[in-house]
């Protein structure tokens, strides 16, 4: 057994902290959710409030626990979706090559063109501003990825003589594509969905910070920071919390998803 | 103007170089062969105080009376170039990519000479010249890409002749080049030590070119000196039973038989050992045909040039 | 040579029009209707039919297209139709600030990433390499926009050294680079954190080469030997992110104009966004896209440029 690479120990740690306080909120929080309290405001930290209230008085406790719980939510289904309509692409075009895997690669270098904010801003000014919106941006941001990963290692896997002889005995190439293919790719498809999910709650966190994301009275990381930039002199506290909770996410999942790397790819394991 | 002893290079416990000695005088033209992983080539970086961050280096070595050992890169990189130069195997990879080759070998000159541009370019364009390069006003504008290995090879000499340097240490010069190309280069590194009375270490696995290029060798296996002495005579009668070996693995024309087929060449039984594998003694012992009991636990004593149990004996190997 | 300039400049001709089809589909063809999205619902049904005819909603949509590219290359990007006047100038008064902003944060990326990799490359496996490393791995994990409140917080709430936002304008030219500094910094600090890995590792391949070794044993000092022979060889891949983290720090303009309130486009764009002014965020939408699809086509000329081999070979 080899010694686990610290990445993975670190990553899997923080990730387990956050996911385990998203589930948690589902059940239980330490106040009920959005409970107001005007009188209470800025109160600072006690036993009943533990991280202090806000400036509606609500504990911030609970509020950065529904907030875990939907970053956790958009990146999940943004990663999804982007993820699996991007691994589809790239598989077809692995699996048909010529012309359709040039132009699948031809879309995917073009949409590097709109960056998820330029693509969330455009959606915004047609729809109106709306967390589908910002989960529609991100996942959109991520088919090109996708498709770029799973068609390279795609590519690598046809060359094995398995797929050789699955072809040889009459298996078409869609059926080979599920049962061979997908399988094979599934590691660095899932290091990257890891490493996606990091990008994806920072996206989320910056959307909703910029009112294109999660909208009130739904908590989020970002929003909380947008609010508490208007009372920074009164209340700095409110500015710190959310943002240890973004950079414990992101860098939990990047570590995370580093660590997947090291240990399914060495070859991928650069100098560290 | 070189004087070392018993100096070593240590990997943790892997010996690369175990006590090796030796004097370089002006001019003098050394030549030291073994094959890959015998320490020929820490042997020539340690001279250049470049052996690797991970090696422990230990015993003296002298340049021109004053001792190097422990001595700091600064001190060091007074003497590289200066003093002492040294041209390395690959000469596509040696040569930085991305500039032309005048403005590398000029780069020295206007480090170490002060030189401007213009003026190191001129001593650029003379050296070219002196090693030998075609039409060398245009070479000094072109980019190593474009040249051929050969030439790259004399733009390498011409870099290390740069600042006039006492010793010149070529690191398998020849390995990577063509058998006509090396030839020359072969001859062209003799001629050079022969005009500029500058010392030359020249380190090969190549028996042909170093029995060519220099006048005193040393044999080296596992990181020791096995053998040294004249060229003419350590390669006409090897004594040490590794240098025997050595010499009988080399092809010869005459190997050819009248039917066209390949006389079987002897070789060495088995690899040389991984550095931390090495046997406490002899460094040869368990691939030594003659060997005797105490080879592989006592270190052989030096007895006419060659450190050899059996030689030390009397016995002929 | 020529070859590859005329395919490139081609290519990216050709992106660039596909990103207009696409930045106009997206704000043209998807369900709804543009005259009903900027006038609101309670609208009068004469008030829609005159702005769908100010617009040119009652054309064809390939032939709106068309006008509107070809007016674009013009200098016309139409009206605002929150502000009443022409989109371009809109832009070209905002466009300074956000130019500087993105130069400036580019430079100060480069200025912290670059010395930082080498060093960590150069001291490969020592306190200033993990260092190096821990705060890089940090910084790729800190939002820009979080970053800029804790600067906002630290040097303007607590220690009052800088303002904490506005623009006083270039009219006072001390006040207008004290506003910037946090911005640059916040810019800078978050995109270093990604080019000084891609240095570091670009760099520590390059110091495995032998021409290094060369450059070594001509005795030449290790600071020149890193910044004169192992950068410059170690460019190619960092061009290729700075090409990617140029569209990083446009974009990122958009998010710390806002922390910051600058007036510049990204300003513009949510300002915009509120209004429903659907041909300024066309027009910045572009923009936007083509700055970063014109950063990439540097990026390939600039590679021509570094390595002479790739001119042999194209």
């Amino acid at each position: 057994m080899r010694r686990l690479p610290a990445n993975l120990i670190i990553g899997g740690v923080l990730v387990a902290l956050v996911v385990g306080v998203a589930a948690l909120s589902l059940v239980w929080t330490p106040h009920p959710e959005n409970l107001m309290n005007i009188r209470g405001k800025f109160a600072a930290p006690s036993a009943t409030h533990w991280l202090g209230t806000d400036q509606l008085g609500r504990d911030l406790t609970t509020q950065l626990m529904m907030a875990a719980r939907n970053s956790m939510a958009v990146a999940l289904i943004a990663v999804l979706l982007g993820g699996s309509i991007g691994t589809i692409l790239g598989l077809v075009a692995s699996a048909v090559g010529g012309w359709v895997e040039d132009l699948v690669m031809r879309f995917a270098d073009i949409s590097f063109a709109f960056p998820t904010l330029l693509f969330a801003i455009m959606l915004a000014a047609v729809f109106g501003p709306s967390l589908q919106n910002a989960i529609l941006a991100i996942a959109f941001i991520n088919i090109p990825v996708f498709a770029r990963v799973a068609r390279a290692s795609a590519n690598q896997i046809w060359t094995r003589e398995y797929v050789f002889a699955a072809r040889a005995a009459g298996m078409g190439k869609f059926a080979i594509s599920r049962d061979h293919i997908l399988p094979n790719i599934a590691a660095p498809v899932i290091v990257q969905a890891t490493i996606e999910f990091a990008v994806a709650i920072l996206a989320e966190a910056a959307l909703s910070y910029l009112g294109l994301g999660v909208q009130p009275p739904e908590s989020s990381w970002g929003r909380m920071l947008s609010e508490a930039q208007t009372l920074m002199y009164l209340a700095p506290q409110l500015a710190i919390w959310p943002g240890l909770c973004i950079v414990t996410a992101v860098l939990g999942f990047g570590l995370l998803g580093d660590g997947l790397r090291d240990i399914t790819d060495p070859r991928l394991a650069r100098e560290r | 103007m070189i004087d070392v002893s018993n100096l070593s290079v240590n990997f943790g416990p892997a010996q690369a170089v175990r006590d090796a000695s030796l004097t370089i005088a002006p001019g003098a033209r050394i030549g030291i062969v073994g094959e890959s992983g015998s320490g020929k080539s820490m042997l020539g970086l340690a001279l250049m105080g470049m052996s690797p961050d991970a090696a422990q280096v230990t015993g003296s070595l002298t340049v021109d009376g004053t001792q190097m050992a422990g001595a700091s890169e600064r001190d060091w990189r007074r003497l590289r170039a200066r003093r002492i130069a040294m041209i390395f195997q690959e000469p596509m990879a040696a040569l930085n990519p991305l500039r032309r080759v005048g403005d590398t070998v000029a780069e020295p000159l206007r480090v170490h000479e002060g030189l401007g541009r213009e003026a190191a370019l001129d001593r650029a364009l003379a050296l070219f010249k002196e090693v030998g390069l075609p039409d060398p006003a245009a070479r000094l504008r072109q980019f190593p890409h474009e040249i051929s290995g050969g030439q790259r090879q004399r733009v390498l000499i011409a870099l290390a002749l740069a600042c006039n340097p006492g010793l010149l240490i070529a690191d398998e010069p020849t390995t990577a080049l063509d058998a006509n190309v090396a030839l020359r280069i072969t001859e062209l590194l003799t001629d050079l030590s022969v005009k500029r009375q500058m010392a030359l270490m020249f380190i090969s696995h190549d028996l042909t070119a170093v029995a060519r290029a220099t006048t005193e060798i040393m044999v080296m296996y596992g990181g020791t000196v096995v053998e040294r002495g004249p060229t003419a005579e350590v390669l006409n009668a090897p004594r040490h039973p590794y240098t025997k070996g050595l010499l009988a693995a080399r092809p010869r024309p005459e190997g050819l038989r009248q039917s066209g087929t390949r006389r079987r060449l002897p070789t060495i039984p088995g690899t040389v050992p991984p550095l931390d594998k090495l046997p406490p003694g002899c460094r040869f012992a368990g691939r030594c045909p003659v060997e005797l009991p105490q080879c592989a636990t006592e270190r052989p004593p030096v007895v006419a040039n060659a450190a050899c149990h059996l030689l030390a004996q009397g016995g002929a190997a | 040579m020529g070859l590859f300039l005329l395919r490139r400049t081609v290519g990216f001709i050709l992106t660039l029009l596909v990103v207009s089809v696409v930045v106009f589909a997206t704000m043209n063809i998807l369900p709804g209707d543009p005259a009903l999205t900027i006038l609101g619902l309670d609208a009068s049904e004469d008030a829609l039919a005159a702005l769908r005819d100010q617009l040119g909603l009652n054309e064809p949509v390939i032939s709106r297209y068309f006008s509107w590219v070809w007016n674009a290359l013009q200098g016309d990007f139409g009206i605002s139709h929150s502000f009443k006047v022409p989109v371009a100038g809109l832009i070209s008064e905002r466009l300074p600030m956000t130019i500087s902003l993105a130069l400036a944060g580019m430079t100060m990326t480069l200025l912290i990433a670059l010395p930082a990799g080498i060093l960590a490359a150069s001291k490969h496996r020592k306190a200033a390499d993990w260092g190096v490393m821990f705060l890089s791995q940090l910084g790729i994990a800190v939002p820009a926009f979080w970053l800029s409140m804790l600067l906002v917080l630290l040097f303007a709430v607590k220690l009052r050294w800088l303002p904490p936002g506005h623009f006083p304008g270039w009219d006072d030219p001390v006040a207008a680079i004290r506003a910037l500094i946090l911005p640059t910094v916040a810019l800078g600090l978050v995109q270093s954190a990604v080019l000084a890995r891609v240095t570091r590792s670009s760099a520590l391949e390059v110091m495995r080469l032998d021409f290094v070794r060369t450059a070594r044993a001509s005795g030449l000092s290790r600071g020149r030997v890193l910044w004169q022979h192992v950068l410059p060889n170690a460019l190619v891949p960092i061009v290729t992110i700075v090409g990617m983290q140029f569209a990083a720090v446009v974009t990122g303009t958009i998010v710390i104009e806002n922390v910051f309130s600058l007036p510049g486009l990204g300003r513009l764009v949510f300002q915009s966004i509120a209004n429903r002014d659907l041909p300024t965020v066309q027009a910045l939408v572009m923009m936007f896209a083509a700055i970063v699809v014109t950063a990439n086509f540097i990026v390939d000329l600039l590679y021509v440029a570094i390595d002479p081999r790739l001119k042999a070979r194209t």
